[in-house]
């Protein structure tokens, strides 16, 4: 069989191909709010008052960042539904289902949150403290304060970094494979083992990876362009 | 700030607490559960008991197999995905209701989880190259070489115990071993003789071929193939058993057996 | 007391341990071999890479320019996939060039890939630390009619390896935790040893047992490379205080230099 046919063919696993493919982008997207807003939550913490709090999160991105991904996926995947399943028999709320596409993300978020504390609170330092004292003094609401005010200087310094991490991030869901999600990487994988044609397969999933990459590379720099619009 | 936080809140603590305590005592007793539905997990590389289709659906004898067991107990079934080294955490972990994988009845496996009656037993097999004239598989002749099969399996305990001179390699599916064999990169398989035929025939290219059955050592392989249960799920496990006895006596087994197998491989 | 003694059990299984510790002392042994190959292997290939991405003639660049994007553009378990199983498909010919026999073996798969990919990360840094080094340096020492190997050798390179130090510390981090993956292809490091122990025992516990080794090996490196900047460069204010975030990983986006720090 050639290639355009197992690819495109009537029995072809391009299909399967796009849908792993579609899966990947929406790990990696459901990924950003939930990493990425964590990863705030604990640059915040890291400069907060209390000693245990500032502990903990310095604590928990060390070791995140310390271990490898892929056993940060594992730990927390089986750790979370072994927690979930104990606290749902607690709460005699039954079974509290979790599919593996959600825990994906949960443990993918886990460890992006990890890596983005330290970007945020590079960011946070650079905002200087004169900023909401200026606008205490305009008498903007803190809501208004941090809208107008601060999100503009903190996401110009945190874009380049972050958008390493989503770079990072979207390769790292080639790991969820492992975990019977039907990921890019998992489609190619069960195509190439059917078909015993892995180079087609990962080549293909490759060019697909490589292609997010560099329109993700290209959107990045239009987003710091415009980030960086009314600055010096 | 703060004894504002304690102020108000203090109530709805203390009552949250004692909630707790008392959902806490109370979860121990878990009633019998009305089943419904039927969650299935499997590890769907292993043709001809479960494959996945290009179409990404899962099909293969256990899938057949598994519907007309739901259909015997009017239960709606719906199978899982999962990865055969996770797969009994997974079920512990409510992820799904039973192992419906091939998954052979082990004292090991016994530990943590409980077993239908045997549902197919087979024997496994040595697969080589169809180079490799000889059938000598005893351990002294392999000496060195590299055998292959999937982790987590009765067959690489037995590789473990017996063929402690060659070259073990584990893979995560038994798709991979095979795929090496195919390759040159392994000397040798150890996987179940219909998964290994399945693989011969279709995608095999003339490259391999059954050297020779292993004789099931009970220690290590156990009487056979087995439904896995969370132990607490007794009632499960015993209506499974009602519906393997009949599925058997009305002949449906057969059927079923026949659409995948010249072979009988009930092995009773 | 017995909730407490299950707790405590969770947290040290002597019997765990005692049984499996051996295996993972071993995986232990493979992951630093796999680990420190790929990198100096790497780190060799970086420089060359480097060079033709800066080079002159344009399909040299372009080459190069290719490599490093492909090589940080895709999951490196798909890279490792690819050679590890596409070098089963191409066995004849590989036969013929008589180069099965490295390809035939998981450890030397990964040791290969792994060293193609480190590669591309550190020629960027290379890259970037060359072009941290402001242009005035070069006309400076031309001035001083310095020839175009002294320029580097005590100009250039000095300059440049101060601000390649701190990336490389990170790209060493990060070669240890993806040395993970090789577990995935029947190579018994560290975590393929990991995984082996919890398909024997399903005690959850061995993987956190692996997390503290790989924490204890990421953290020991780090204290390191401190101590080794703050060596190399007791003549600037380099070092940043404990209280300053590091750059996740040589802090370069795709094709876009962003120098660490």
């Amino acid at each position: 069989m050639t290639a355009f046919n197992l690819l495109f063919g009537p029995d072809g696993w391009g299909p399967l191909l796009l849908r792993g493919a579609v899966v990947t982008l929406l790990l990696g997207l459901a990924t950003v709010p939930v990493g990425f807003g964590s990863g705030l939550a604990l640059a915040i913490a890291k400069t907060a008052g209390h000693r245990g709090v500032r502990a903990f999160s310095e604590a928990y991105t060390t070791f995140f960042r310390g271990i490898p991904d892929l056993l940060a996926l594992f730990i927390v995947y089986f750790g979370l539904q072994a927690a979930l399943d104990r606290l749902g028999s607690v709460l005699g709320l039954g079974t509290i289902e979790l599919n593996a596409f959600f825990a994906g993300v949960l443990a993918l978020g886990a460890v992006a949150a990890a890596y983005s504390s330290e970007v945020w609170v590079a960011a946070l330092a650079s905002v200087p403290r004169g900023q909401r004292e200026a606008a205490a003094s305009l008498g903007l609401d803190r809501r208004r304060t941090f809208v107008l005010v601060l999100w503009p200087q903190l996401i110009r310094v945190a874009l380049p970094g972050l958008g390493n991490i989503w770079s990072i991030m979207l390769k790292d869901t080639s790991l969820i494979s492992t975990l019977a999600v039907m990921d890019l990487l998992r489609a190619a994988s069960e195509a190439s083992k059917n078909t015993r044609e892995p180079l087609l397969f990962y080549t293909a999933a490759a060019s697909v990876y490589l292609v997010f990459s560099i329109v993700s590379a290209v959107v990045q720099t239009r987003l710091e362009r415009r980030a960086d619009r009314g600055f010096a | 700030m703060r004894s504002a936080f304690l102020g108000r809140n203090f109530l709805a603590a203390r009552l949250f607490c004692v909630l707790a305590a008392v959902l806490w005592l109370g979860a121990g007793s878990a009633a019998a559960k009305d089943w419904k539905t039927v969650r299935f997990g499997m590890d769907a590389s292993y043709a001809p008991f479960e494959s996945v289709t290009p179409s990404g659906d899962i099909v293969g004898f256990e899938v057949d197999y598994g519907r007309a067991i739901c259909a015997k107990l009017n239960l709606t079934c719906a199978f899982q995905n999962q990865d055969w080294d996770g797969i009994i955490p997974s079920l512990l972990a409510n992820k799904f209701d039973v192992i419906f994988s091939s998954m052979n009845i082990t004292d090991e496996r016994k530990k943590r989880v409980i077993f239908s009656d045997v549902y197919y037993a087979t024997p496994p097999v040595f697969a080589g190259p169809a180079s490799d004239k000889s059938n000598d598989v005893s351990p002294a002749a392999l000496k060195g070489k590299s055998i292959g099969t999937q982790s987590s399996t009765i067959h690489a305990n037995f590789l473990e115990r017996f063929y402690k001179d060659s070259d073990i390699k584990l893979y995560p599916t038994q798709d991979e071993p095979n795929l090496d064999l195919a390759s040159g990169r392994l000397d040798f398989v150890v996987g179940d003789i219909f998964a290994e035929k399945d693989f011969i025939e279709k995608k095999g290219n003339g490259c391999c071929r059954i050297i020779a059955q292993i004789q099931r050592v009970p220690g290590i392989h156990g009487p056979g193939v087995g439904a896995a249960f969370r132990p607490e799920d007794t009632d499960l496990r015993d209506l499974f058993n009602k519906a393997i006895a009949e599925l058997d006596a009305d002949g449906s087994y057969k059927k079923i057996e026949a659409k995948y197998f010249q072979e009988d491989i009930r092995g009773k | 007391m017995d909730t407490l003694r299950s707790l405590l059990g969770f947290v040290y299984d002597a019997d765990l341990l005692s049984r499996y510790g051996w295996r993972l002392i071993e995986g232990l042994r493979i992951t630093a071999i796999v680990v420190t190959s790929s990198c100096v292997i790497g780190f060799v290939l970086a420089y060359p890479i480097c060079l033709a991405r800066m080079a002159r003639s344009w399909p040299l660049s372009v080459a190069a320019l290719g490599y490093i994007t492909v090589f940080r553009g895709t999951p490196l378990l798909c890279q490792l996939y690819l050679v590890y199983y596409g070098a089963g498909e191409i066995r004849p010919f590989l036969q013929s060039v008589g180069l099965w026999m490295f390809f035939r073996d998981a450890f030397f798969c990964c040791i290969f890939v792994f060293a193609l990919n480190t590669a591309a990360y550190q020629a960027e840094i290379f890259r970037g630390a060359l072009a941290a080094v402001s242009k005035g340096q070069r006309e400076a020492a031309a001035a001083l009619g310095l020839s175009r190997y002294r320029t580097n050798r005590h100009v250039v390179w000095p300059q440049a390896f101060l601000v390649a130090l701190r990336p490389l510390g990170n790209e060493l981090i990060s070669m240890v935790k993806s040395s993970a993956l090789a577990a995935i292809v029947t190579l018994l490091d560290l975590m393929g040893q990991t995984r082996f122990i919890f398909a024997r025992t399903f005690d959850f516990s061995i993987y956190l047992y692996a997390a503290v080794i790989y924490l204890a090996i990421t953290e020991t490196i780090r204290r390191l490379w401190r101590r080794i900047e703050r060596a190399a460069s007791p003549h600037m204010a380099l070092v940043t205080p404990a209280t300053m975030p590091e750059p996740v990983r040589a802090g370069r986006t795709l094709g876009r230099p962003v120098i660490a720090d």
